[in-house]
């Protein structure tokens, strides 16, 4: 499903970035000034805290993300409260540790924070769950969650019972627009003489279960509607050191594009190991693992050239820059921002739609929910991960460009691409977000 | 105390619990206590189960959350892949349980001592693994792949027990019931085998296996029954969890699970007939406590133990007991040497 919520003439690429990003840091203030406001007219309802709840593994195997979510969620919660809170109402954010589990841990977590701790909302980002524990538990409490499970399942979901979850929101793009967009922006690089397709092939990598699976298969399915046929479509289980089979096939038959959907990213930095010793004249896509040092550690120099991209990532902006630099200062070096950054948007998304409804409801309270839902559907909030706003019929958030072609109206799917091998990745795509040009990678004839 | 009275007043102290049970949602009916309720009873019937075969016949089985598994797998495929009604996959599913019980049990029970234990653990492990590492594609489309045991995230959104529609935002009450009943029923179940002719052959065989042999209880026979009596219960709780929850995934049976029901029989006591029902009670209070202080769980639970295994060996239950018995030898000083335990 490809849609365009807007068509945006007044926007171009002949308005000056600078210009753009301008208007859009008025904007980004506005937000919080606007909440300031609401709140200084106000008369608190009473001092209660608004509780936020987040049920979220900090112990086990993805802590490492539960305790950037839980970061980035206390960052919001203590700058929401310098400015009033919510109409005057201090915010509390309690966590319940979902240790890494499945549904059943979930489910747990959630009812706890809704019946122990009174949450009147739940924010996370995602769990090692099945995409129904949490948003049942919320539904049946009559609550919003907004989560970030980057699903599609989550908009057949609402699609099909909408009176049963209008309060669930994803706030970040369901997966497949990662398949979708990285189609797009080869495009976008082609017909600005950036790439130059040596075929017209592309080989798929995909790896296990259905995130990968879908984005993979969005590539596959969009790929006639580009110029392209695919000419591998390999599903690689992990721990994979060895990429010789897969290499073999792939200079039997080079492809123009490799897109990499398996994310672990050992097994990336080793493919780019192994790769680049006998390369294709290929652009290599890879997704989520360069975005980590620890790619760039294990790969070195044969990272660069790299391309990968995020629907919901810190956008190397005035606004993103300066919300990395204060988690930073705030967590440490090593902290990462860009997840912080999911979480720590979504309360102010949260925040702002529950002062303009008249404050937050109470768990089986779905009379005020309701309208706080009706109010994340009619705003746009402006943080570090771009715009967040939501389409109305599956409540995911809008994605840019793929879903609008009006930058201020959706969240940018950033493409970046390593272009040093001790550095971030650089936002190359797309405009106006962009900050630096693509690079043709070493290893193409002609790269650099 | 004769063997009869004694069961009658175990069914009686057993009737007691489940009416205060039954009683309990009218105290309060805040649907997070009443899970956690709900999670007692079911650990609570794995708890009296794994007693059973460990406690009263010396079958130290590793593969009890093995058995919950079979329950719980049993359900969540029966009513996923064959459309089974959940009150058709529970029964099935426990049933299921049995036959690997057995089949494990005939496999396991040749041995004795430490190496059934290892076994057990080495079966239990290795299903749990090849769930694990299930990447099969139930479509076979090689893109949106559900692995048929639904892998590292497991089965869920299947039927429960179908109180939701009905009773509304007080669907927890209908499943608390039904689990309370199943519970009530496993207890009664337990106590009438614990303190009956087939207890007693149990213990026979657990306390001087050569003695009972001579005395023609079967050791063969008697454990492979009690492994598979303990399975069929256990299968139960397991069936009962998948359908309260509404899924299946190998959170249920990896070895930290294992370890907090061990701990739940051993602060208890073992062997004891209550001893579980209270270690659970204590364990789960003992969590919920540590909850939000991380890994301090697993730390509160292993102090838990040692503080056990040294201060009170026989567990909690012989402790409530011997407190019992000397209160009863202020009022009543003659009847000391009459009280038998159990």
């Amino acid at each position: 499903m490809k849609r365009k919520t807007t068509s945006n003439s007044e926007i171009t690429p002949a308005k000056s970035r600078r210009s753009f990003l301008k208007g859009l840091g008025a904007t980004s203030v506005a937000t919080p000034v606007a909440l300031a406001g609401l709140n200084k007219a106000a008369t608190a309802q009473n001092n209660d805290p608004v509780i936020i709840g987040c049920p979220v593994s900090l112990t086990g195997m993805i802590a490492a993300d539960g305790i950037e979510v839980r970061n980035g969620l206390e960052m919001a919660a203590e700058e929401l409260n310098e400015q009033g809170g919510i109409l005057g109402r201090p915010i509390e954010v309690h966590f319940a540790d979902t240790e890494s589990k499945g549904d059943d841990m979930v489910i747990q977590a959630t009812q706890r924070l809704i019946d122990r701790e009174n949450a009147s909302a739940i924010i996370t980002s995602y769990n090692l769950e099945t995409g129904a524990a949490m948003i049942n538990a919320a539904a049946d409490a009559g609550i919003i969650a907004m989560h970030a499970f980057t699903s599609t399942t989550h908009d057949d979901r609402v699609l099909a019972d909408p009176d049963r979850y209008w309060g669930i929101f994803q706030y970040c793009p369901p997966e497949r627009i990662y398949g979708e967009g990285l189609l797009d922006m080869i495009q976008t690089l082609e017909e600005t003489g950036k790439f130059d397709r040596a075929n017209d092939k592309i080989a798929i990598i995909n790896g296990p279960g259905s995130f990968t699976g879908q984005i993979a298969a969005a590539v596959r399915d969009g790929a006639a509607e580009h110029g392209y046929t695919i000419s591998l479509f390999e599903t690689a289980t992990p721990p994979v050191s060895d990429w010789g089979p897969v290499l073999a096939k792939l200079r039997a038959d080079p492809p123009a594009v490799i897109a990499m959907t398996h994310y672990h990213v050992q097994d990336q930095a080793q493919f780019m190991n192994q790769f680049t010793t006998n390369p294709t004249d290929s652009l290599i896509y890879m997704l989520y693992g360069p975005s980590l040092g620890a790619f760039r550690d294990i790969a070195g120099e044969n990272s660069v050239g790299c391309l990968y991209s995020s629907v919901i990532g810190v956008l190397q902006d005035e606004i993103g820059t300066s919300f990395a630099a204060r988690y930073r200062e705030r967590y440490g070096e090593n902290s990462s921002p860009s997840v912080g950054a999911m979480a720590y948007q979504a309360m102010f998304a949260y925040a702002t739609a529950a002062a303009l409804a008249g404050g937050p409801g109470e768990p089986y309270d779905d009379t005020q929910n309701r309208l706080v839902a009706e109010k994340l559907k009619a705003i746009n909030i402006r943080g570090p991960v771009g715009t967040m706003r939501f389409h109305h019929d599956t409540q995911s958030a809008v994605s840019y460009p793929g879903e609008t072609d009006d930058p201020s109206l959706g969240m940018p799917h950033i493409f970046s691409q390593i272009q040093d091998a001790k550095e971030d990745g650089y936002v190359v795509s797309p405009w106006p977000y962009a900050v630096r040009d693509y690079e043709t990678p070493s290893w193409i004839k002609g790269g650099e | 105390m004769k063997r009869t009275q004694k069961l009658q007043n175990h069914l009686f102290i057993g009737m007691a619990i489940v009416a205060g049970f039954a009683l309990l949602p009218m105290l309060s009916d805040e649907r997070f206590f009443l899970g956690q309720v709900i999670l007692f009873f079911i650990w609570a019937i794995v708890a009296m189960s794994w007693n059973l075969l460990a406690g009263h016949s010396g079958v130290f089985s590793l593969a009890q959350l093995l058995f919950v598994a079979c329950g719980a797998y049993g359900v969540a495929m029966g009513v996923t892949y064959f459309g089974l009604p959940i009150w058709v996959a529970i029964p099935a599913a426990t049933l299921l349980a049995v036959v690997v019980a057995l089949i494990i049990g005939l496999a396991c029970l040749r041995l004795s001592g430490v190496y059934i234990a290892l076994l057990t653990l080495a079966i239990a492990q290795i299903v749990h693994s090849l769930i694990l590492s299930d990447t099969s594609c139930l479509d076979g489309s090689g893109v949106s792949c559900v692995a048929v045991s639904g892998g590292t995230r497991g089965i869920s959104g299947f039927d429960g027990f179908g109180f939701k529609p009905i009773l509304r935002g007080n669907w927890i009450l209908g499943n608390y019931y039904v689990i309370l009943g199943a519970f009530a029923a496993v207890i009664f179940a337990i106590v009438v085998v614990i303190h009956g002719r087939l207890g007693l052959a149990f213990r026979a065989i657990r306390d001087n296996v050569g003695y009972a042999s001579s005395r023609g209880v079967d050791r063969k026979r008697y454990q492979l029954l009690a492994f598979v009596v303990s399975a069929f219960f256990t299968g139960l709780a397991g069936g009962l969890y998948a359908a309260h929850f509404q899924f299946a995934g190998p959170s249920i049976f990896e070895f930290s699970n294992v370890l907090f029901v061990l701990a739940m029989m051993v602060v208890g006591g073992m062997g004891s007939t209550w001893g579980p029902l209270i270690g659970t009670a204590l364990i789960m209070v003992l969590t919920e406590i540590a909850t939000g202080y991380g890994d301090a769980k697993n730390l509160l639970l292993g102090a838990a133990l040692i503080v056990t295994v040294i201060l009170m060996p026989n567990g909690l239950a012989k402790v409530i007991d011997d407190t019992f018995t000397k209160l009863r030898g202020v009022v009543r000083p003659k009847t000391i040497g009459k009280e038998v335990r159990n």
